[in-house]
């Protein structure tokens, strides 16, 4: 039964939804922009996040809020691991080489988290403001979710201030447009690439940790948002911060949208069909100029 | 050249000699191993995934990847089943004409498509396969549903069926071959070195691309109506995005842009599939350390595949295949020098 109340409350899940593919949209854009490398893996990372904060709320008794930190910082380690000994090897042989070292990464991730984590299968991090909803005509918003878009905010704020505003930023922004001509300028590239893969992983963290709050979550949930972050990215240009807030907010509420009239059996196949049909036209993307 | 010429040529070449040694070899194997189970599900699956995975190797050739390819081995594997049960088409005619839709489907994702570059082009085969796996399980009166349902084979399991396999892999694997050594595949190489300069010199990239993504999804088409008759069903989880990774695993490990790699690939990943499982109780003692399962065997099986493909990508770029006339070379010196030996 299709209601009024019930597409506002799936377009609402839409923008739950979307604040993680912004934060997950982000952090790869941020790794494409400046490294130009592909990393399928970048979800899983998200996935890692979400277990850590929920280890945190629940052996160490800290708050989810307090722990997405923790989990940021933790994610973010991890990143620089994989940026030092994996992703650095393969720098500047065939591009096909990424996709293939992230595709052996999310073997490893997935399988060593089921490993340790599979049997409590569908877990959520406990909230203490859990079941509390603020009701804004027939829908209700939960205060969870509110956190979490003001979360998502001052995230993004700190993101643009670190790109604009600091000196690690400026080499970013150098290194991502001629990484030999800032090599020349005095720019260490290998320390700049290590601090924006930590970057976007600790921006995967912390999407990990609100996901683990909002939604239940298992070893498996890195995959799929992946491939939605990349279709985000594509749509939102490549390199563009607001790109990815539109384009994240869309594609999270347009696929809720079509969930909810079709019984969640087309949500992905609909976005999938519209990313093509998008690349099919402006291969591009909606609001890229030019494509890698 | 005339056709004589060729073949002299063709009987005198090493490769051809080897590959007619690696044959032979294959074909006897079934006279040693006297298991249905061994020769059925291992062998057979090896000749079938060698032809999955030299598919998925020729659009690598090109400069292309596919993270998708296990929609046009579902697509193949169905529209064979479908073919023979439904219409019923003779098995083998079901077979090639199961080859033959999914290239058609490859020719129109190709279409639309290959103008793309080589990420957006992985991005965009993966959603395809997505949305192959909503359209067929919306249709269980067509597709069967998460049953599936039983597929006739084109001859009798278990041994009639291997050797026939054996042989369609043969053409298969030569033609792919052939194409490679070929003009087109010259152009594929080019377009994959330097698209810019392979455009200068005349090369028409987005139809030779085209042309690479057919005949790749062709092959990826027959290899599907192969498995699903060796395995004796078909079903939804044909389209699983495993299926989908194995012919990218397989040729990397092996040795991307050769011949061997993906059949090399192809005998050790089917080979842990296979084998992996017998290992599982010496793994019994490390059960306690990991909480999240009750049997750990499976979820390391897979860490170790990952760890493999990662260091193979890392430290032997160009897979297993380039240690091979390592191997060689390592046996001639060690004879010429047992030959020196032998003069003073």
């Amino acid at each position: 039964m299709i209601t009024l109340s019930g597409l506002a409350q799936a377009l609402l899940f839409g923008l739950a939804n979307g604040c993680i593919y912004i934060l997950l949209a982000t952090g790869l854009n941020l790794i494409f922009g400046v490294m130009k490398l592909v990393n399928f893996a970048h979800g899983q990372l998200l996935m890692v996040g979400a277990f850590v904060a929920y280890e945190v709320t629940t052996i160490a008794g800290l708050s989810p809020y307090v722990s997405i930190l923790v989990s940021m910082g933790t994610v973010a380690l991890i990143g620089i691991v994989l940026e030092e000994f994996a992703f650095r090897k393969v720098r500047g042989t065939e591009k096909l080489n990424e996709i293939f070292i992230s595709l052996g990464l999310i073997y490893v991730f997935q399988n060593v988290a089921t490993l340790l984590w599979e049997k409590n299968y569908s877990i959520q991090i406990p909230s203490p403001l859990a079941g509390l909803s603020l009701a804004v005509g027939e829908a209700t918003i939960k205060y969870d979710l509110l956190l979490a878009v003001g979360i998502v905010i001052i995230i993004l704020i700190g993101l643009v201030l670190l790109t604009k505003k600091t000196k690690v930023g400026l080499a970013m922004r150098a290194t991502s447009q001629k990484s030999d001509a800032s090599m020349l300028m005095g720019i260490n590239i290998n320390r700049v690439y290590v601090f924006t893969f930590a970057v976007g992983a600790a921006l995967a963290g912390a999407a990990g940790a609100l996901y683990g709050i909002l939604f239940p979550f298992n070893p498996a949930i890195g995959a799929l948002p992946t491939i939605k972050a990349f279709a985000i990215i594509i749509l939102g240009g490549l390199g563009s911060i607001p790109g990815a807030v539109v384009g994240g907010l869309l594609y999270g509420v347009a696929e809720s949208a079509t969930g909810y009239l079709t019984n969640g059996t087309w949500a992905d196949a609909v976005a999938f069909a519209l990313l093509i049909a998008v690349l099919i036209i402006r291969p591009t993307g909606l609001f890229g100029e030019k494509g890698e | 050249m005339d056709l004589k010429a060729i073949f002299t040529n063709l009987f005198r070449s090493r490769k051809f000699q080897l590959a007619l040694v690696a044959i032979a070899f294959t074909a006897i194997l079934p006279l040693f191993v006297r298991s249905d189970y061994i020769i059925g599900q291992v062998l057979t699956v090896m000749v079938i995934f060698a032809i999955y995975a030299s598919s998925w190797n020729l659009l690598a050739y090109s400069g292309q990847g596919s993270l998708g390819h296990a929609a046009f081995l579902g697509i193949g594997g169905f529209a064979s089943a479908l073919l023979t049960v439904k219409a019923g088409l003779p098995a083998i005619v079901g077979l090639i004409i199961g080859g033959f839709v999914s290239a058609g489907v490859g020719l129109l994702i190709g279409l639309a498509c290959v103008r793309l570059k080589a990420w957006f082009l992985a991005m965009v085969t993966f959603g395809f396969a997505v949305i192959v796996v909503t359209i067929v399980s919306q249709f269980d009166f067509i597709f069967g549903g998460t049953v599936g349902f039983p597929t006739p084979t084109f001859a009798p399991l278990v041994i009639p069926f291997f050797y026939a396999t054996l042989a369609i892999a043969a053409i298969s694997i030569g033609a792919i071959f052939f194409i490679m050594q070929s003009k087109l595949g010259l152009a594929f190489k080019a377009i994959r070195e330097n698209e810019l300069e392979a455009k200068m010199t005349g090369i028409n990239t987005a139809k030779y691309r085209l042309f690479a993504f057919v005949i790749s999804t062709f092959f990826a088409g027959l290899a599907g109506g192969l498995y699903a008759e060796s395995i004796g069903f078909i079903h939804v989880s044909i389209f699983d995005p495993n299926y989908s990774f194995l012919p990218l695993i397989m040729s990397v490990i092996g040795g991307l842009g050769t011949m061997i790699g993906p059949i090399i690939g192809s005998v050790i990943i089917v080979s842990i599939d296979s084998f992996g499982p017998l290992t599982y109780g010496f793994l019994q003692p490390l059960n306690p350390l990991f909480r999240g399962v009750s049997n750990v065997g499976p979820s390391l099986k897979f860490v170790g595949l990952g760890l493999f493909l990662i260091l193979v990508v890392i430290f032997l770029p160009k897979g297993i295949a380039s240690l091979l006339p390592k191997v060689a070379a390592f046996f001639r010196e060690d004879k010429s020098k047992a030959k020196n030996d032998g003069k003073t």
